[in-house]
């Protein structure tokens, strides 16, 4: 369906404008101007940011440079969540562009992990689509790509190429005809007030009378608490992608046309505004 | 549900728990420091560890030419010996003391237990990958050099939410499947944790006491 593929585009192609301004303790020699960029959703921080990196160094000494790392309203920001993840998270309900602080001092050790190049990125990326294909294919699909093909899903997301992307990645999201979907559905699921940092669980898309679960099934049996209204009023959002998708969804479509690029479904519960 | 085929030697979760609950009752018996914790919000939980191991200070500044006979001569020493808080202070002049915290957790996605670490020195600063990379003995070195982003990399607690060092699981059942086939069908009635850990564990410092081989596994109704 054409409607499908466009869902498709629209997610890969998604973006946030964002303002990045160095920490006020940053020791500079010259006033540090902010930094505007449009973010990838699909993407990561530490993939995104080499400009916003020279911007700043330029204004600032060498020695008082080492490992980059950005926080949003006093919150360290995870590079290895994809940034839609983040900005849902913490910041989709205040104006735009969204505000985030560039720090290059007191790496904060208990809470980030170190990014000292691509590599890094590349290794966790991966990780993760090799776990995404543990729960929907057993590992079936994956292992069988070769090594060029696993390179072309990482070249694809590093130069923003939904075609090159998609060409191998379409493999991953096929089942075999005598199923009605995946083995499990790779999913995480979000709450900034947990400590606990996501919950993730075997979950089927398809019950066993051939009925195809939906959303509301999966966070039911999974986060009761986000969708169960408190005194007659629902005091969350459950979001993906900036969007809040019926809880009606089957889960298995959900999976194939709205997972990030590393093929999880990452969905943030979020308070609901007030106004 | 069932998900485990025969030619697989996936773990459940609920055999997991039960493994460990086993694992546990023997280091409780021989003081060998495990304990379980248990997840607030959640009911889910792990095996931890902490110990202390002292190394000798020989680190030469630059290991960047990794060939196999380098890092044979030139690896830290490791002594390792248990070691009490009350003992800790006033044994390092020459030597660094490093605190390890080991935790074995679940893995839903590949059905096996997955070993996270973490290590730091006694002023609190952790040791970096680099660093937990050279000090990983020496007869894993190879495989090690063959490809460290699928071997020991850092990765964020999935309870804690903080960053630790992980020995990748997507190749255990691998490895677990050579011990429980052919001529070692009979360790398929063993302690997965026990045989799991025993070959996984010295890869990063962390040794079974013998006495664990002996544990009688549990008769299951």
């Amino acid at each position: 369906m054409t409607d499908d593929k466009d869902v498709l585009r629209d997610v890969w192609f998604g973006r946030i404008p964002t303002c990045f301004t160095l920490y006020q303790d940053e020791i500079t020699e010259r006033e540090a101007e902010p930094y505007y960029l449009l973010l990838p959703r699909i993407s990561y921080l530490t993939l995104v940011t080499d400009k916003v990196k020279k911007h700043f160094q330029k204004v600032m000494r060498q020695e008082e440079v080492s490992e980059i790392w950005f926080e949003y309203e006093g919150t360290p920001l995870k590079w290895h969540y994809p940034i839609g993840l983040l900005f849902d998270l913490h910041a989709s309900n205040t104006a735009l562009p969204w505000s985030i602080t560039v720090h290059f001092k007191n790496f904060p050790e208990k809470d980030l992990l170190h990014c000292h190049s691509k590599d890094v990125i590349e290794a966790h990326f991966m990780a993760c689509i090799k776990e995404a294909d543990a729960l929907k294919h057993k590992s079936q699909v994956i292992n069988e790509m070769q090594k060029k093909d696993h390179k072309q899903l990482w070249m694809g997301l590093q130069n923003d190429k939904f075609e090159q992307f998609w060409a191998i990645n379409r493999k991953l999201m096929e089942y075999p005809s005598e199923d009605n979907g995946f083995r499990y559905i790779p999913f995480r699921i979000y709450q900034a007030t947990t400590e606990r940092p996501f919950i993730q669980k075997l979950f089927r898309p398809i019950a066993s009378g051939g009925q195809l679960h939906t959303l509301g099934d999966l966070l039911k049996d999974v986060c009761p608490s986000a969708i169960t209204p408190e005194d007659g009023e629902q005091k969350t959002q459950v979001m993906i992608h900036g969007i809040e998708p019926m809880l009606e969804t089957p889960i298995q479509w959900l999976s194939e046309h709205m997972s990030y690029p590393d093929n999880f479904l990452h969905i943030s519960i979020i308070p609901r505004p007030t106004d | 549900c069932s998900m485990a085929d025969e030619e697989d030697f996936f773990l459940g979760e609920k055999r997991f728990k039960q493994h460990c609950e086993e694992f546990l009752k023997h280091s409780q018996q021989i003081g060998d420091g495990w304990e379980w914790r248990t997840s607030k919000d959640f009911g889910d939980g792990y095996l931890s560890k902490t110990h202390f191991q002292v190394r000798n200070r020989h680190i030469p500044p630059d290991l960047k030419e990794k060939t196999s006979d380098n890092i044979e001569q030139t690896l830290l020493a490791h002594v390792e010996e248990s070691l009490d808080d009350s003992q800790v202070a006033g044994v390092c002049t020459t030597e660094e003391v490093i605190r390890y915290e080991y935790h074995v957790l679940y893995s839903s996605s590949y059905q096996v237990p997955v070993l996270y670490f973490r290590a730091c020195f006694l002023d609190g600063r952790p040791l970096t990958l680099d660093e937990i990379w050279r000090s990983v003995h020496s007869c894993y070195q190879d495989r090690l050099l063959e490809g460290p982003w699928d071997t020991i990399t850092q990765q964020e607690h999935p309870i804690l939410g903080q960053p630790f060092f992980v020995l990748h699981p997507c190749r255990t059942n691998e490895f677990i499947s050579a011990v429980l086939t052919g001529p070692w069908k009979h360790n398929r009635h063993k302690n997965y944790i026990i045989l799991w850990l025993s070959t996984v564990g010295p890869v990063v410092g962390l040794s079974l006491p013998l006495s664990y081989a002996k544990v009688a596994p549990e008769q299951n109704s």
